[in-house]
């Protein structure tokens, strides 16, 4: 392997790290919250289906935008759902995820487009030109995004109110911090990043929707928190070695000889296995909120 | 006389599930005045002062605060208006640190200038407490003086402690009443929640007795008694004193039981058990004793000094080195399931979190950790019902547990029933060797003695019992030898006769004997 092979690996990496980083890190929040969303998959298909045609519309801004918003709305269902109405956070998310499969898959029949939408070239978000290639303004922001949201739930009052709710709703409570309302606020933060993934990916990265482009990234996101341990700066670590090994597989399949020996979809099996063995391979004493997942109910 | 902070007038509450908290209760708080609300568990006054501080709204009356009536929807808007209460199940994040809680209770950034004026209150009301300790390493004790620290940060007006000093020893209840009286002088309304008579007596200025949801009586504490007292409280229900459960009755006299030990093998012996504290050195610290059948061993002593993890290590629920013998056989490390096959049997300090599924019902309870047992388990593995029932009523029977049913689930049962049904399954287990940490703490006082008439009917039955309770009262009345736990070691091993309580303070404090 030359030294261009590595870079451009590298480079992929940082790419296919974005979904996953920005993903977990907003579901460190959620689930800091007390609020465990499964259904992350389901706003990532989401999102990069109504980001593309938000992209459409009026530039890849209002693309960006409608992701976001998509990923909000979706969150704040969940959200009133889950902190109001005291549901099961389990099977809405499943929920959340069956709706998008059927949604997307809909839409593209929809648009005439069955199975895969391309991105016109004009509406996607431009890159940054480097000497490796264009890279993509999200991937910066995904590597900033982490960082301040550990800042901002160590730091600030609004974040010791979500720590708060998640692990202790009644003190709280007591408190008087509105638990319901900062958990449905946190959960929309959190869909909110899921949902601005989701744009990403449609517009800025692959340039098309697929009915299976999300392809588990949602649930990665998941393990990643995990592995974390719900720290919002390591999901840059858990991110990097999906991405690595996303973008390694993608060039060991297109090495001529493997290409033939191998079906792609084996290889591309690769950064499934190795981020689930990583990721719970590293995984210690992970003290996660004593609240998460319990609906709260005053007594 | 001043005009109230705040008078509750004809309070009803009904829950949801239809029980009755409280019956039209009329309750007045006033200013520069330490109030004790006296009642057994169950009595409704933790209802009552929930529904003072915002915690819960009631079904019927009305509040009125300076005269005027308010509704007081949540307790921030309870705090905002100066009512500030301490709740005996702590309302802490375990995952933060002393000043992270402080700042949430306040609403305040944890930030410098927090820090200061924390500092500074510790330094005025003498409840000192390490700021940047997670609450989860703190003692009890300790935590209970952030939580009182939590309500002062704000300026309150009206203080309610609920059942304040059941986790302080005495020298920590002294200051905590000093402090109290400060507190008085300054104006504030102060609501005090206990079972201890004798605390009641000494602290308060007036007090309100509830029974059944009802206001049984308001008398002046100087022109009343511990006896009225007790007797407004439980009424006519109250067991007379020194009567013990029938079939627990052996009435051999201590002479001759300390005939029969001599020659006797302790049926427990410890050696040099060293047991790791959680954040890091060591809980406990080398401690040997041995406890003989026929003898209640008590272990006195600050909360926070070693004795959970003691009691912990010798149950199998937590690791420790050194050695711990039952009849000649190395217990540590056995799995809990083990060791009640060998004989020992554990009321845990904690009864919600190692005592009882509360979700689970009656009868389920009353099988746990005896699930595998012949009489309970079938071909299968299925569970023989009929049997789970059976055992069930005739701990309800013996153990006289008040439950709604065999079905209705623990969380249920008041506070004394749940103890009464975990000491029952206990016993029922026909150990040699009982282990009970703070078997009466949080119960009113019938059950109280009830659960003390127990342990001492078992050491007359010949069974070994070792006692940890921070109840110095009930260690010298219950024990036969006393041995007192400072920072992991015993300070003292002794009987209560060659104590007084200024004594039994020095080995708490960690002089040693």
């Amino acid at each position: 392997m030359t030294l261009g092979y590595f870079w451009s690996i590298l480079f992929l990496s940082l790419h296919a790290m974005v979904p996953i980083t920005l993903t977990a890190a907003g579901e460190v929040v959620g689930e800091r919250a007390g609020l465990f969303n499964i259904g992350l998959e389901g706003i990532l298909l989401l999102s990069a289906f109504t980001g593309a045609l938000g992209a459409e519309a009026g530039g890849w801004p209002l693309g960006l935008l409608v992701g976001i918003g998509t990923g909000a709305v979706v969150g704040l269902f969940f959200g009133l759902v889950n902190a109001y109405w005291k549901g099961n956070q389990l099977i809405t998310g499943v929920g959340i995820n069956l709706f998008a499969l059927g949604f997307v898959a809909f839409g593209l029949q929809a648009l005439g487009t069955p199975g895969f939408h391309d991105v016109p070239r004009d509406v996607r978000l431009p890159a940054i030109q480097t000497p490796v290639g264009g890279l993509s303004p999200i991937v910066l922001l995904a590597l900033v995004v982490p960082f301040a949201i550990h800042w901002f739930l160590n730091r600030t009052r609004a974040g010791l109110w979500v720590r708060a709710v998640g692990e202790n709703p009644e003190a709280a409570d007591v408190a008087g911090v509105p638990v319901e309302l900062v958990r449905l606020l946190a959960t929309t933060f959190g869909a909110a990043l899921a949902g601005l993934a989701g744009a990403y990916m449609a517009i800025s990265w692959m340039g098309s929707v697929t009915k299976e482009m999300a392809a588990g990234r949602g649930f990665i996101a998941l393990a990643t928190v995990v592995f974390s341990g719900l720290r919002p700066i390591l999901t840059l670590a858990g991110g990097f070695i999906f991405g690595f090994f996303d973008s390694l597989a993608t060039w060991i399949a297109n090495i001529p000889g493997v290409k033939e020996a191998v079906p792609w979809q084996f290889v591309s099996t690769i950064p499934y296995i190795a981020t689930l063995l990583v990721v719970t391979g590293v995984i210690g004493r992970v003290r996660f909120p004593k609240a998460l997942g319990v609906p709260y109910r005053r007594e | 006389m001043p005009e109230p902070l705040l008078k509750a007038e004809g309070i009803v509450k009904v829950y949801p599930d239809g029980t009755v908290a409280l019956r039209g209760v009329d309750f007045d708080i006033r200013p520069g005045e330490i109030q004790g609300l006296l009642g057994e568990n169950g009595a409704g006054k933790t209802t009552l002062t929930k529904i003072i501080s915002g915690l819960l709204p009631p079904t019927l009356g009305r509040i009125l605060l300076g005269g005027e009536p308010v509704r007081l929807r949540s307790p921030k808007e309870a705090l905002a208006r100066g009512i500030g209460m301490v709740h005996q199940h702590f309302a802490l994040v375990d995952d933060f640190t002393v000043l992270e809680n402080i700042a949430l209770g306040t609403g305040r950034p944890a930030d410098r200038a927090l820090r200061a004026s924390v500092a500074e209150l510790m330094e005025r009301t003498g409840l000192r407490v390490p700021l940047d300790a997670p609450v989860e390493n703190l003692a009890v004790g300790e935590r209970q003086r952030v939580e009182i620290l939590k309500v002062l940060s704000r300026a309150v007006r009206i203080l309610i402690l609920d059942e304040p000093t059941s986790v302080l020893t005495p020298v920590e209840t002294d200051e905590l009443f000093g402090f109290l009286r400060r507190l008085k002088g300054e104006g504030v309304g102060i609501v005090f929640i206990t079972h201890k008579l004798r605390e009641v007596l000494e602290i308060t200025d007036r007090v309100t007795v509830l029974r059944r949801g009802e206001v049984v009586g308001e008398v002046l504490t100087r022109e009343t008694s511990a006896e009225e007292l007790a007797r407004m409280m439980v009424g006519a229900e109250l067991r007379p004193r020194g009567r013990r459960p029938v079939e627990l009755l052996t009435d051999i006299p201590r002479e001759r039981r300390e005939a029969v030990r001599t020659g006797v093998e302790p049926v427990l012996v410890v050696e040099d058990l060293r047991v790791p504290a959680e954040g890091g050195g060591e809980a406990v610290k080398g401690i040997s004793f041995e406890l003989y059948p026929g003898e209640i061993l008590g272990i006195a002593g600050v909360e926070g000094n070693g004795q959970t993890e003691l009691v912990e290590a010798i149950c199998g629920l937590r690791g420790g080195r050194g050695s711990a013998r039952l009849r000649g056989r190395e217990i540590l490390g056995l799995p809990p399931l083990e060791l009640y096959r060998l004989g020992l049997a554990h009321i845990p300090e904690d009864r919600w979190k190692y005592g009882l599924i509360l979700s689970f019902t009656v009868a389920e309870n009353s099988i746990l950790g005896r699930q595998r047992s012949p009489r309970f388990l079938g071909p299968l593995t299925v569970l023989r019902w009929g049997e789970v029932f059976a055992h069930a009523r005739e701990l309800i029977a013996r153990f006289s547990i008040q439950a709604p049913g065999l079905e209705a689930p623990a969380k249920s049962l008041s506070g004394g029933n749940q103890q009464k049904l975990i000491v029952g399954r206990e016993l029922s287990k026909e150990p040699d060797v009982v282990i009970a940490a703070q078997p009466t703490r949080g119960l009113d006082i019938g059950a109280a003695e009830y659960i003390r008439d127990l342990l001492l009917g078992l050491r007359d039955e010949g069974k070994a019992i070792l006692l940890v309770s921070a109840d110095l009262d009930e260690v010298l009345e219950l024990s036969d030898r006393v041995a007192f736990m400072y920072e992991g070691t015993f300070t003292a091993v002794t009987t209560p006769a060659e104590l007084d309580r200024e004594r039994a303070g020095l080995y708490m404090g960690g002089m040693r004997g």
